[in-house]
């Protein structure tokens, strides 16, 4: 399942990234979970998510699918994984699915101080933490952290290093703007928590640090 | 994965794709390092092949290279598990569950991620080390048990001695007593794996979202630290399938 905990970046850039996740347990309340999960992904739409996705569809809010045919295909056990660039967005999602009060866990992925917070603020009572203890071994393998911090916003690593790099070397062609690199990275990402919006603030701080040969 | 070579035009489109490079360059055509390979399917998935020439591989469903698709391919749905992607469902459902209890700690070790790969070999590195120091609590729910052919040594079965994956979570329980032992173990055995792994650290809150500090305690003292964001579940899940005894 997803890496949400060991997203990378600076605190300033993961203020605006949180993932949400809703997710019925197997033997527990899996049987007839379908409509509540409906319900809970039409409050999540309505407020703005920067990327969504059922796991009975795995296509991405950019995909072109629409919101009707995302719904339809939630049956039974499906999960729905989102990302929020907003802790506002953040807040109101869950202020809505406290009120709607449907007994389907609900994990949230994000600054702990700021989930802290909101939890406080609205009245919940987490239940569980997972934390990250980072990366060990052979850590001179992996890409820099500068590409890490979008490779990381795909749980099971899809976004490539690489594809980082082609799209920073496109859009200092004029091949594409920052928007649509974005979107390209978050193509690959079938869980569906790739936050594009994020992705676009990085690659605008990012592009003027990287060369490119134009042949 | 597959590159027709009849069929492609060497355009390059599909090599940024590739999250390890197995995406080769062979007379002015594409072709695809059935060695490097893991079956993750992004290629395929992305769709940017001009004239339809990324294939599946036949046989990406023979044992025991079928282990590349269910532990790379976030699509797979594990024969064992019935669950898509490597791992469980860990702490996600624990309001619901109480899998891992009050005085509980579950961890979790990724090898190799995130996006390096390994050999399953670093994972019977990790599992023997782990056998050596006593600690025999690995998930039963996790795919990883189904590669195990001796608990009590950590030995996996032979024949996945060679195979490569993109990443695999081995997962434990253990009282929150033992916690600074396992991390210790890993922490010995960081230096033989021959890639990278992850490690994470689950455990029930106390009221506030205060983090146990017997947890924090045990994670200071064998020198790690925890990052500042986490995941973390709200306690918004009850059950109503589990019978009443």
């Amino acid at each position: 399942m997803t890496h949400s905990l060991h997203r990378e970046g600076t605190l300033d850039s993961l203020e605006r990234d949180y993932a949400l996740f809703i997710y019925p347990a197997r033997g527990f309340n899996y049987e007839g979970s379908g409509p509540k999960v409906r319900r809970l992904a039409e409050l999540l739409y309505l407020q703005g998510p920067s990327n969504l996705i059922v796991t009975s569809l795995r296509r991405n809010l950019y995909s072109g699918v629409t919101q009707e045919e995302v719904l339809n295909s939630i049956q039974d056990g499906a999960r729905v994984y989102c990302a929020f660039n907003n802790r506002e967005k953040l807040r109101e999602a869950l202020v809505k699915i406290k009120e709607t009060n449907e007994g389907i866990s609900v994990v949230v992925s994000g600054l702990i101080d700021r989930v802290q917070e909101i939890a406080a603020e609205i009245g919940l009572n987490p239940h569980t933490i997972n934390l990250s203890l980072g990366i060990h071994g052979c850590t001179d393998r992996l890409p820099p952290p500068d590409i890490r911090q979008f490779t990381t916003m795909c749980g099971h690593g899809m976004v490539s290093p690489g594809l980082v790099r082609d799209v920073i070397r496109k859009i200092k062609k004029g091949d594409i703007d920052f928007w649509q690199g974005s979107l390209i990275l978050a193509g690959p990402c079938t869980c569906g928590i790739y936050n594009p919006h994020r992705s676009e603030e990085l690659l605008k701080d990012l592009a003027p640090l990287y060369t490119f040969n134009r042949l | 994965m597959l590159i027709r070579k009849d069929i492609c035009v060497g355009c390059g489109r599909c090599h940024p794709y590739c999250p390890t490079d197995a995406i080769r360059y062979e007379d002015l055509k594409g072709s695809v390092d059935q060695e490097v390979c893991y079956e993750c399917g992004s290629c395929l998935r992305a769709k940017i092949c001009p004239v339809e020439a990324i294939e599946e591989s036949p046989h990406v469903y023979d044992y025991p290279r079928a282990l590349r698709k269910y532990f790379s391919d976030p699509n797979a749905t594990h024969a064992l598990t019935g669950i898509q992607g490597r791992g469980t469902e860990e702490s996600k459902t624990n309001d619901v569950t109480n899998r891992c209890g009050p005085n509980e700690v579950g961890i979790a070790i990724e090898v190799g991620r995130p996006t390096v790969g390994m050999d399953l070999k670093n994972i019977q590195k990790i599992t023997r080390a782990l056998a050596r120091a006593g600690i025999h609590e690995i998930e039963p729910n996790n795919p990883i048990i189904s590669m195990i052919q001796d608990l009590k040594t950590g030995d996996l079965k032979t024949e996945l001695m060679g195979e490569r994956v993109l990443s695999a979570i081995i997962e434990i329980q253990v009282k929150r007593e033992r916690l600074a032992h396992v991390l210790r173990t890993l922490k010995e055995v960081a230096r033989e794996v021959d890639s990278v792994f992850c490690l994470d650290v689950y455990t029930q809150l106390e009221p506030g979202l205060k983090i146990p500090s017997e947890v924090l305690e045990a994670i200071e003292s064998e020198g790690f630290s925890w990052r500042p964001n986490a995941k973390i579940n709200l306690g918004l899940g009850r059950a109503w399938e589990r019978k009443i005894l």
